[in-house]
């Protein structure tokens, strides 16, 4: 059985159709990741899964509960968790207590919570910065730093949206190392990316979005060559060029 | 259908002059808080901070009048350029010693800038001026009007007219001149209009500028006929407000017209209600409309 | 984590101030300092209580005059009709305004910043123009707490402050600890993420609605308290003196001064403006010359320009 279940999710703003009937499934354990061009509606899709809005149609469901217009807290409490393309932590608080603001969903237990929070810290690296005011990380390290505390929700499932973007290779690098580390602790992770050459070897499988559509869905080697997909990034003019009239 | 008694009782003293003379003066009140909640508008749009001093800024416009018609013999008619410029010198100098540096800190402190600034304002004119009420007696602007039983006050209807006037030409700046229109974009993305060259910091001086500015001429226009003293403004300021959340934030004309219809609310509320409730009738209208529609009446959020 | 060597200068000035507040009407025996005392303890009070809701959870109450005023008037009421206790009444009193926290908060915590702050100007005036024009409530005219033998029950002294100060200091003492639970727990943790990034916050699991209330009620619970307590020293009220804007200004202003969201904060900020406001209004002036209120309100603007972190964050710097 599927973990999460997303069946013809439609999400309208006003006029504008943000996602149009995009069904995906994605399995315990997988590595999905979830490409198209800007404005393809990824995020929003994202955000209707977490329950930050309401779909206009369809159904979301997550571990057979049907989840679709449950509120985001509700939805981080059964067990999905998410980044967000700007990221959002809490400036004022250190590193340590923007963690256990995000262990309390678990437990209301405070001296467990910080015990947790230490052991997070260390799997993610940041050990050292635990003191440090959130607002005076660096951009690389905030985008640890979130992670790191929706990994204190205990989620099953963890949407991660853009969370190499303007990373340095470097940061690129350690931050692919984070996300294999987050697979071998059996989470499931489903990722929104730009960067192609990270999400590629990374993923079991791509979903490609364009105009809020689902254009594509297949295992990493055959999306790079799936004709909808290079028409979709680059424009019809450019796949006729490449057909070579 | 069954009135409740405090509004049965006065019912049976009204008679079709008697309202339209509570509307005509509502309207023409209304006018005056428009101007002034335009003025709130323009900064509040330009850089989502809201000017917790803007009523005080008007009653200093409305003492720089009465003291220039008390030592100076200067009849408020001609003070209204003095109190456009010397309100608009007052914006753009809150707006580059505090303003300014509060513009990326916290909503807390943004908040408590302007509003210790009000507060300030305010014992400062207590302090200097005492609290005592003051008027001014013989006005050039003065006398009524008489339109079969209905008397129009001069002075009201002179301010109303100056407030939509200097409405109009407001709206006329900000949408055909080069000035205004930059102040339109500074307002919808700060970043992509610094980028065509638009000096933010000067744009966002002019708008507290001009925001003042108004507010100094509906103050001025005040003095022809309301009351001086230093808690005046509060009133107009909470006015201010309920116009504008009224009107949608960002936009002016909506601030206008919630300005007028407010006008209107507070004299019926005075008249069907209680002398008392008059405001009262306008914070229960402000609760009504966030509460219902938060985004206001013309609103973009 | 801290030394144990460095909690100890710490531990001292805990406890020299424990000391000097426990004896302090033993060593200053005149009214008149007692007096300073408990202004300082029920602003103290008061800014400890909007704390919770603007200080730790950031929402921005400018009508927090509204719960000062439903205690008040609770215990009073209650006494004067029923004759009720007014220990009962103030429980009365903190109970309700929980319940008016409820109500108002249901529908203003769906506003933004701005909208919120001035939704909750609207309702504070809306509470004074209603007890002005409430006949039985007292009215505009006020209402006289009747006169009781002196004793701890019926909350009434007459011959001595010193019982009050006793009351006062316990009552700011066990709100200031509640404070620090809070702080501490899972609470205090929720309150700074609503107000730290909302979107955030709920991806955690935070329910904000219901936090939000939780620090409203709590915060309008103990302001409530001081109302009845405020009743029982002055033995007068009236809606000038329990709910104006300018009471909730005050209050705000004693919390920004000391520092939001901090424990000692609005200590601090009442034992500076307190006395200051005394000084200016013996030394420089008679009544309305507002000059403590020019002070004042400068002294928000340079906080919010320069240090908005109040006294309390100048004083971490040093640390």
């Amino acid at each position: 059985m599927a973990l999460l279940q997303v069946r013809d999710l439609t999400k309208r703003f006003g006029g504008l159709v943000a996602c149009d009937s995009v069904s995906v499934e994605i399995k315990e354990g997988e590595i999905v990741g979830l490409i198209g061009p800007n404005g393809a509606g990824k995020t929003t899709l994202f955000n209707c899964i977490a329950g930050f809005y309401p779909p206009n149609s369809g159904q979301v469901t997550f571990e057979g509960q049907e989840i679709t217009s449950l509120p985001a807290d509700r939805v981080c409490q059964l067990g999905i968790a998410r980044t967000f393309q700007v990221v959002k932590i809490f400036k004022e608080m250190t590193v340590l207590e923007n963690l256990m603001v995000g262990g309390f969903v678990r437990s209301l237990n405070t001296g467990k919570v910080r015990q947790e929070a230490m052991d997070t810290l260390n799997f993610t690296g940041l050990a050292e910065k635990k003191e440090m005011r959130g607002g005076a990380l660096t951009i690389a390290d905030k985008k640890r730093l979130e992670i790191a505390r929706s990994l204190m929700t205990k989620p099953r499932l963890l949407m991660l949206d853009e969370a190499m973007a303007g990373l340095t290779q470097k940061e690129t690098q350690e931050a692919l190392e984070l996300i294999h580390k987050l697979h071998q602790q059996k989470i499931t992770l489903f990722l929104v990316e730009h960067v192609m050459e990270v999400i590629m070897p990374i993923s079991h499988r791509v979903v490609v979005l364009d105009y809020g559509k689902k254009i594509a869905e297949d295992v990493p080697e055959k999306i790079i060559n799936n004709e909808e997909v290079i028409k979709a990034y680059l424009g019809d003019k450019y796949h006729a060029a490449r057909r070579g009239h | 259908m069954i009135l409740p008694p405090v509004i049965q009782k006065r019912t049976s003293m009204f008679t079709t002059e008697i309202i339209l003379q509570t509307l005509i003066s509502g309207l023409l009140m209304g006018c005056v808080y428009a101007l002034v909640a335009v003025g709130l508008c323009l900064i509040w749009g330009l850089m989502e901070i809201v000017n917790f001093a803007h009523g005080q800024f008007m009653m200093l416009a409305m003492f720089m009048t009465f003291w220039m018609y008390t030592l100076l013999g200067v009849d408020p008619l001609f003070s209204l350029p003095l109190g456009a410029v010397l309100l608009f010198l007052i914006g753009i100098a809150t707006y580059f010693f505090i303003i300014k540096g509060i513009l990326y800190t916290t909503f807390l402190a943004q908040i408590f800038a302007t509003f210790g600034l009000g507060v300030f304002l305010h014992s400062m004119a207590q302090f200097l001026w005492t609290a005592n009420y003051r008027s001014i007696q013989n006005p050039l602007i003065a006398g009524r009007i008489a339109a079969g039983k209905i008397f129009i006050g001069f002075p009201h209807l002179a301010a109303a007219v100056m407030c939509v006037i200097g409405f109009i030409f407001l709206y006329w700046f900000i949408n055909k001149t080069e000035i205004g229109l930059a102040l339109q974009a500074a307002s919808e993305d700060r970043e992509a209009a610094s980028l065509m060259g638009i000096n933010s910091n000067r744009i966002f001086a002019m708008g507290w500028g001009i925001g003042s500015a108004c507010v100094g001429v509906a103050g001025v226009l005040l003095s022809n006929f309301f009351y001086i003293f230093p808690e005046v403004g509060f009133t107009f300021a909470l006015i201010a407000y309920v116009a504008v959340a009224l009107g949608g934030f960002g936009s002016i004309p909506g601030s206008f017209i919630a300005g007028v219809f407010i006008g209107l609310v507070e004299a019926l509320g005075g008249l069907f209600i209680d002398p008392a409730f008059k405001y009262f009738s306008v914070y229960v209208l402000y609760l009504a409309v966030v509460f219902i529609r938060p985004q206001g009446l013309w609103g973009r959020y | 984590m801290d030394s144990p060597k460095s909690n100890w200068p710490k531990f001292l000035l805990y406890a020299a101030m424990a000391v000097f507040l426990l004896f302090f009407p033993a060593i200053f025996t005149l009214p008149f300092p007692q007096h300073i005392m408990i202004m300082i303890f029920l602003y103290a009070m008061l800014a400890q209580s909007w704390n919770i809701i603007g200080g730790y959870a950031g929402q921005i109450s400018l009508g927090h005059a509204v719960y000062f005023g439903c205690g008040a008037y609770t215990s009073t009421l209650l006494l004067v009709k029923w004759g009720l206790s007014p220990w009962l009444g103030m429980l009365a009193g903190a109970g309700l305004a929980m319940g008016l926290s409820l109500i108002i908060g249901y529908p203003c915590f769906r506003l933004a910043g701005h909208y919120f702050a001035i939704a909750t100007i609207a309702i504070g005036e809306i509470a004074q123009i209603s007890m002005v024009n409430w006949k039985g409530g007292g009215g505009a005219v006020g209402l006289y707490i009747p006169l009781l033998d002196e004793s701890f029950v019926n909350l009434e002294f007459h011959t001595t402050k010193v019982p009050y100060y006793y009351i006062a200091l316990g009552i700011t003492a066990i709100l200031f600890f509640v404070t620090y639970l809070i702080e501490k727990s899972w609470l205090g943790f929720y309150f700074r993420a609503i107000k730290g990034d909302l979107d955030a916050a709920r991806a955690l699991g935070i329910n904000i609605p219901k936090y939000k209330s939780i620090a409203l009620a709590i915060s309008a619970f103990f302001t409530a308290v001081a109302g009845t307590f405020y009743a029982q020293y002055v033995l007068f009220i009236d809606p000038e003196s329990v709910l104006p804007l300018m009471l909730s200004i005050l209050i705000c202003l004693v919390a920004i001064l000391g520092g939001v969201g901090t424990v000692w904060g609005p200590f601090l900020g009442a034992a500076i403006l307190v006395p200051l406001s005394e000084f200016t209004r013996t030394y420089l002036g008679g009544g309305g010359r507002a000059i403590d209120l020019m002070i004042y309100g400068a002294l928000i603007v340079l906080i919010a320009r320069f240090q908005p972190e109040g006294l309390m964050g100048m004083i971490k710097k040093f640390r």
